[in-house]
């Protein structure tokens, strides 16, 4: 057998599976179906991600440029429970879990986005 | 040779996998107390800048709570006790904002300063007195708004202008003739989701699934080439001893509670939907069907977590 023929199909045969490789880890390293994040950012800067995926009931204390924001997680929805905005729109948003909701907080602006794959296009 | 360009083809093939997939260009800005999310197919980066300095410039001219800096807007008005010169394009959405509350009562732009105390008292969760929605029902009825020569506006009376109602549709009525101008057909224009222009979607039928509030488990419709607008309590909405009162007034009664708690309106202009799903909130459903006939809308109406009417062209789907 050639040695050349030989040689170039060895290398023909890595390649491809470097290619197959390399898909596979963009594939897993995007957004895992089913999973939720929310992002948190103070005037464009995000100061924290938070994974509702996990279900956990936690509270986040988020400094924003006229206070204070409790943010609470519980069920894999995220809400704004305590601010100190004067017309407490961020509050009463209540919790929210689709992908593509956000809650904002113009008073501190604060923005909390959750990414994840909408089910929507457009949630109304 | 034949190795050489067997690998440049196969690093093409993994910078191309690596590729973020992203198919359509998009851009956030914050206006009206809002994000407004601009998706578009087609066009380039300029179209998506262009539709941002419209949302702005709007945002500016319509704002109640702050003067801006160099125009004369709705804060501008309110604060001032002579005619003030305003641009022309606030002038035109304030005559058609006339034009309207000419037809239906129930929308008067001259309700700010009562939307403003009910939003304060509901900040509190209180609901606002008798004695203070008498006094400011009273402002409303003795004031009025005079639309002058050479685009001059002044309230006479103690009312304040509210165009919270209007101005991102009206917004997305430019927007929408900004992209056809530039041929632009596959977009989305998603102003806090209460003020949607859909175009069509970059898919075989053009169609966007537009999920229904959360009040309605997993429900939603298909829709392309409409504005889609949506007033609702579900969000702002504040629950007093039972009864969930809204941000959204009734100008005659100056009560906070609706008759529905959402409504969302199909139409073919962004302010006559705005306002149109603002005003249906204190409808029954006869009179809604009603309107749908002579303002050639469709409407979808929710209760509580039920859709409880729905236009018969409008086909609400389940995930």
């Amino acid at each position: 057998m050639d040695k050349t023929k030989l040689r170039n199909d060895i290398i023909l045969i890595l390649s491809l599976l470097l290619v197959a490789a390399v898909t596979l880890i963009v594939l897993l390293t995007r957004t895992t179906p089913g999973k939720k994040t929310a992002h948190i950012s103070v005037s464009n800067q995000e100061v924290e991600v938070v994974d509702l995926s996990k279900n956990e009931d936690k509270e986040y204390l988020i400094n924003g440029t006229n206070g204070v924001l409790h943010v609470h997680t519980h069920e894999g929805a995220i809400a704004v429970i305590e601010s100190n905005c004067p017309h407490q729109d961020c509050v009463h948003m209540g919790y929210i879990s689709e992908a593509g909701r956000s809650i904002v907080c113009i008073y501190n602006q604060v923005i909390i986005t959750i990414d994840g794959e909408p089910i929507n296009d457009v949630e109304l | 040779m034949k190795i050489n360009r067997l690998l440049s083809l196969l690093s093409i093939a993994i910078l191309t996998s690596c590729s973020s997939g992203k198919n359509y260009l998009d851009g956030k800005v914050f206006c009206f107390n809002t994000i407004v999310q601009s998706i578009l197919y087609e066009g380039n980066n300029n179209n998506i800048t262009d539709i941002k300095n419209i949302l702005l410039e709007y945002d500016a001219l319509t704002d109640n709570y702050a003067k801006r800096t160099g125009i004369n807007n709705v804060y501008t008005i309110n604060n001032s006790e002579e005619a003030v010169e305003v641009d022309p394009k606030l002038y035109n959405i304030l005559s058609k904002c006339m034009e309207v509350s000419q037809k239906y009562e129930l929308f008067n732009p001259l309700c700010g300063s009562l939307a403003k105390k009910w939003k304060s008292a509901l900040a509190n969760k209180q609901i606002l007195d008798e004695a203070t929605i008498n006094e400011e029902l009273e402002k409303i009825k003795n004031s009025t708004l005079v639309l002058g020569e050479n685009n001059t506006v002044q309230i006479i009376g103690e009312a304040e202008l509210d165009l919270g109602a209007v101005a991102k549709g009206y917004a997305n009525d430019i927007i929408r003739d900004y992209l056809a101008t530039s041929s632009i057909t596959k977009y989305l224009i998603n102003s806090g989701v209460s003020s949607v222009l859909a175009g069509e979607k970059n898919n075989t039928d053009g169609l966007y699934n537009v999920g229904l509030p959360l009040v309605v488990k997993r429900e939603y419709f298909k829709a392309k080439n409409i504005f889609i607008s949506t007033s609702g309590n579900y969000e702002q909405g504040v629950e007093i001893e039972g009864k969930t009162y809204s941000h959204i007034v009734n100008p005659i009664t100056g009560s906070a509670l609706n008759t529905n708690d959402a409504v969302v309106v199909l139409s073919d202009s962004g302010y006559l939907g705005d306002i149109y799903s603002t005003l249906l909130m204190m409808y029954d459903i006869d009179d809604i069907k009603t309107f749908e006939q002579e303002e050639n809308v469709k409407t979808i109406v929710i209760r509580g977590t039920e859709i409880v009417y729905h236009h018969p062209d409008i086909e609400v789907l389940t995930h």
